[in-house]
């Protein structure tokens, strides 16, 4: 079963295990900022951010605010890495391809699969159609991320693509990875 | 006041042991040579519309040190929504400030919004952003650039300056890249903080 667009509530309590494995692998990579635009499949991860005292969460109102949030970061010595909606890389395509390109900037960017296949929302199947096209077209190294017991390496693997690269890389986040989703 | 002068009196009051991130466009060559201790202490991102975000992250990632953000109307007005997060996170050790021409001088002049009815200093101070404030004369400037550098808060100046770019001899004019850029200003950060930014990987 997927989340519905319906269920909006904000988790209250204990986070769903992917949003603890999440924040888990976040702390042992080392990641001390993440810059959101939040947006509902990964909304546990946002919260469980929030209440970790040692990884700082900032919102932005623009995808794309986050790159340069990210680069500067990067810049002054952090782990830093972006988490939107896959729709969103649309929204940071000129930051990435004139800041990120321009410097080679290791962005590590997370994105929710929306439009994944079995997608009840008309209106998300166009997010999954563009994704690929549009990561194949900006030169960007993507990995689908499903499986929890994937987490902790995917992201530290994508630090290290990253780093040794100076280019950005992304990971997809769906199946057990993303709010109510199964493998 | 020419953009020159904001870009000396900026020099002349902050220190090697600061941090820089500015636009690209007509304070390129007058910040090159007004630099403090014409260190690689500034980061001249190659876009419109991510100065400022791109000055966050560095103030976050280094809360001791003192970053100033050089902005110009055209890059502040291309995403405004930064400010909002300006606002909500008040970084203490971030400076902004703003060259206002209320012109794209360097594709030939033609008029930006503040020329118009947009006032960047209320739309900053509106989104939460501490500390705004208008400047039209260098003494004005000169002395809240010492207090907001000093104050421990975020702040927000605006400049406005006069149309008119100095014209630099090729030898004073920045030759680097966006890559060689990067690199050069991870090195002093290096540096200045004793911290390893970008090691490499040893061949496997």
């Amino acid at each position: 079963m997927t989340v519905t667009e319906h269920e909006q509530s904000q988790p209250t309590a204990e986070l769903p295990p992917y949003a603890v494995a999440f924040v888990d692998a976040l702390r042992q990579a080392n990641v001390t900022l993440v810059g959101t635009l939040p947006e509902s499949l990964l909304k546990s991860v946002y919260v469980g951010i929030d209440r970790a005292e040692d990884i700082r969460l900032v919102r932005v109102s623009n995808e794309a605010d986050l790159p340069g949030l990210v680069a500067g970061a990067y810049l002054g010595g952090k782990r830093a890495l972006m988490i939107t909606e896959n729709s969103g890389l649309r929204q940071a395509c000129e930051p990435i391809a004139r800041l990120a390109f321009a410097h080679h900037v290791p962005l590590v960017m997370v994105v929710s699969y929306r439009g994944d296949f079995g997608e009840p929302n008309w209106w998300g199947h166009n997010h999954s159609q563009v994704m690929g096209p549009l990561l194949d077209a900006l030169r960007i190294p993507y990995r689908i991320v499903d499986r929890i017991d994937q987490l902790a390496s995917s992201v530290e693997k994508a630090f290290l693509h990253a780093d040794a690269s100076q280019w950005p890389v992304c990971l997809v986040m769906t199946g057990e990875c993303i709010e109510g989703g199964v493998a | 006041m020419k953009r020159v002068d904001v870009a000396r009196v900026l020099g002349e009051e902050t220190t090697t042991e600061d941090l820089f991130v500015s636009s690209i466009g007509g304070i390129l060559d007058d910040w090159w040579n007004h630099r403090p201790g014409g260190e690689d202490n500034t980061i001249s991102v190659s876009i419109l519309g991510s100065v400022s975000s791109t000055a966050l992250g560095l103030a976050i990632a280094l809360p001791h040190r003192r970053i100033v953000a050089i902005e110009t109307d055209g890059s502040v007005l291309m995403n405004l929504g930064i400010l909002c997060t300006l606002g909500a996170e008040r970084p203490s050790n971030l400076t902004i400030v703003v060259l206002d021409n209320g012109l794209y001088e360097c594709i030939g002049s033609a008029p930006t919004l503040t020329s118009r009815n947009a006032d960047l200093e209320k739309i900053a101070e509106g989104a939460g952003v501490l500390n705004t404030a208008t400047v039209t004369d260098e003494d004005t400037l000169r002395a809240l650039l010492r207090s907001q550098l000093e104050d421990d808060e975020l702040g927000f100046v605006v400049a406005k300056i006069e149309p008119g770019m100095e014209v630099w001899p090729q030898e004073k004019r920045r030759y680097t890249d966006g890559v060689e850029d990067k690199y050069r200003f991870i090195r002093h950060v290096e540096k200045l903080e004793g911290i390893v930014v970008h090691a490499g990987q040893p061949h496997v």
